[in-house]
């Protein structure tokens, strides 16, 4: 059978590709359909990816400023125990006995209204001392933040939003300005630039009153620590670090429960479930690729059914069966490339203005888009395997016999 | 292939027997079919509906297996051949003509005509190059671009023996292909069919109800209660 075989098999691929092609060209309205099923499948999916990978990164947002090599500690009273909290701590004897500890903060707080050219605004007053600053990342664009040299003095920090709605048009707060406090006057030293609220940390810095943690006095007959922030040098020491600040405050703070948090579990946390979401999304868009998978092997099936005679004829001239397998296959390969461009498009605009909407940030997900074309191929191509295997089994003259 | 006595002859059939199933019952159509056709014959193959004529062509022309017997076409022994190699040999030995035409109503008749190149393996571009000689030959030259359907029965002819002419084939297998055309295109297509026969050389095996057609042939073979009769007295025999 030398002499039977065919020339030069790279002008048969060729050939099976241009004529799939134009298959699909004249078939019209079948292609489109079986386009749009693709094409909304592939979309879902890169849509879907997009906007669970930007949901999870806004929601990691909000603790990302937190750092992850933080401690968060909190006091409660234990239960039967009338002994007061803390007043404040000792930061330099607790980085001593906890070296992995760069810096530390107690934390007082308290509720108050403050009046102040004829505006009266709620304010949390937060004493405190001067590494807050470094824990939070605190930027003062105008005056400066609490010194370890403060002390008692009557000196005030203010948040950007408390700062704002302070000030009226044309006289907004400034440095050197008094704020009275609970009848004591405190001069504004810095107003603080805006920051995201820190959702571990019990303290709104854009609505604060930073003072020192020894003015708290002054405002509360007995200030005592509510909590503690302390920031690890090395993220390596943290589990470790957190063990030796929770006994060193439950030594400091007797007839108290210690409560340490650290932020970078939670972080792991909201990781975790972030991506569980992303993959939810994500089987959400592939149970609509299958839908469109579906659609595909429907409409390859009606098209073989439609097609049967020209199966036949095409038998009858020469094609085998791997001809005819090939020529469907090719042209689900061809439906679905061009079904999962459109879709990846489609996604992506769909995405980003979902996002836009939801007034996030957008960020293109890098998996989205080999994922999305990825699985729409896969997909087309299996649910096209089954109409081309049954178009190259049939027969030429059953074929050729269908009316 | 293994060289054999059934190389002399182009079509050598042998005992060949063909069943249907109908309702799950086997009913036989060809009941022990033998016969021998050489190469430049003419032949027609004629019989009643049913009687299995066009069965016997499609197993000449590769498209249908005998279910027993033995089939030579031009020395490859056809019952051992695979789908593959059949599909190969269709492409290179033979030409068909059927009576609808077949042609795909979506393609041009230029590439109606090239399509059976193409899958031989030839260029887009050198499939349409024969095709377009081969139209012309046939008296379409200003048909090239038509669809079928803008083509009359006759010109759908003759596109359809344009097809099976590109491959320059070496035998031609019609089944009725003047049944669907008036008396005029069907003489047309038939004068265009024997002068292949005579100057080509082209075997013609055509199934046929037409006596004045089949009379135009060398040969006349009656199909009849599954078997085949070579008929030298037509009218006398039908």
């Amino acid at each position: 059978m030398g002499d039977l075989r065919r020339g030069s098999g790279r002008e048969i691929v060729i050939q099976i590709f241009l004529d799939s092609l134009t298959n699909l060209r004249l078939q019209g309205r079948r292609t489109v359909l079986a386009l749009f099923g693709v094409c909304i499948g592939c979309a879902a999916v890169v849509a879907l990816l997009n906007i669970g990978s930007n949901a999870a990164d806004e929601s990691m947002r909000a603790f990302k400023d937190l750092g992850s090599n933080s401690v968060v500690a909190s006091f409660f009273l234990r239960e039967g125990s009338r002994k007061p909290g803390p007043a404040n701590l000792d930061s330099r004897a607790l980085k001593k006995a906890v070296p992995a500890i760069e810096y530390v903060s107690p934390l007082t707080l308290h509720s108050t209204r403050i009046s102040y050219q004829g505006r009266t605004v709620e304010a949390s007053v937060v004493g405190t001392n001067s590494e807050i600053s470094s824990i939070l990342s605190l930027r003062i664009p105008k005056g400066r933040f609490l010194s370890s040299i403060d002390g008692s003095s009557t000196y005030v920090v203010v948040g950007a939003s408390l700062a704002e709605d302070l000030g009226r048009p044309g006289r907004p707060l400034r440095v050197g300005d008094r704020l009275p406090i609970e009848g004591y006057l405190f001069e504004v030293i810095g107003i603080v630039e805006a920051i995201a609220q820190n959702p571990v940390i019990p303290v709104a810095a854009d609505q604060s009153l930073f003072i020192p943690i020894h003015g708290m006095r002054r405002i509360k007959s007995l200030p005592e620590i509510n909590s503690a922030v302390a920031l690890v040098s090395d993220v390596s020491m943290l589990e470790g670090a957190a063990t030796d600040f929770k006994s060193y405050l439950s030594e400091a703070a007797p007839g108290h429960e210690v409560e340490v948090q650290i932020p970078k579990h939670l972080l792991d946390g909201l990781s975790r479930q972030a991506k569980m979401f992303s993959r939810l999304l994500a089987g959400l868009g592939g149970i609509a690729l299958l839908m469109g998978g579906a659609g595909i092997m429907n409409v390859m099936l009606m098209s073989v059914a439609e097609r049967r005679r020209e199966i036949g004829v095409r038998m009858a001239i020469g094609a085998r069966s791997q001809d005819i397998r090939n020529m469907f296959l090719v042209e689900v390969v061809a439906l679905t490339s061009i079904g999962a461009m459109a879709g990846v498009v489609i996604g992506v605009l769909v995405s980003y203005v979902f996002v836009l909407h939801s007034g996030w940030d957008f960020s293109l997900s890098p998996a989205s888009l080999p994922l999305g074309v990825g699985s729409a191929l896969i997909v087309g191509v299996i649910s096209g395997l089954y109409p081309a295997f049954v178009a190259a089994q049939l027969e030429p003259v059953q074929a050729l016999r269908d009316e | 292939m293994s060289g054999s006595q059934y190389q002399r002859h182009q079509i050598e059939i042998d005992e060949v027997f063909h069943t249907f199933q109908l309702d799950g019952q086997p009913l036989p159509i060809l009941k022990g079919v033998s016969l021998q056709i050489e190469r430049g014959e003419s032949c027609a193959i004629l019989g009643s509906s049913g009687s299995g004529k066009s069965t016997l062509l499609n197993i000449i022309g590769l498209l249908d297996q005998a279910v027993s017997g033995s089939y030579w076409l031009n020395g490859h022994d056809v019952g051992k051949l695979t789908n593959s190699m059949r599909a190969d040999l269709r492409n290179r030995l033979i030409g068909f003509v059927f009576q609808n035409f077949n042609l795909l109503p979506r393609l041009n008749a230029l590439d109606n005509v090239a399509l059976p190149l193409q899958y031989r393996g030839l260029s887009l571009q050198k499939s349409r190059l024969r095709a377009q000689h081969t139209m012309e030959s046939v008296g379409l030259g200003d048909r090239l671009h038509h669809r079928p359907a803008d083509l009359s029965g006759g010109q759908r002819q003759r596109v359809a023996i344009a097809r099976a002419l590109v491959g320059e084939p070496e035998l031609i297998l019609a089944d009725e292909p003047t049944g669907n055309l008036d008396s005029e295109s069907a003489q047309d297509i038939m004068s265009l069919l024997l002068g292949l026969n005579d100057l080509r050389a082209v075997t013609l095996v055509m199934v046929t109800h037409d006596l004045t057609i089949a009379k135009q042939l060398k040969r006349c073979l009656y199909v009849r209660d599954g078997h085949v009769t070579e008929s030298r007295n037509l009218v006398g025999d039908i």
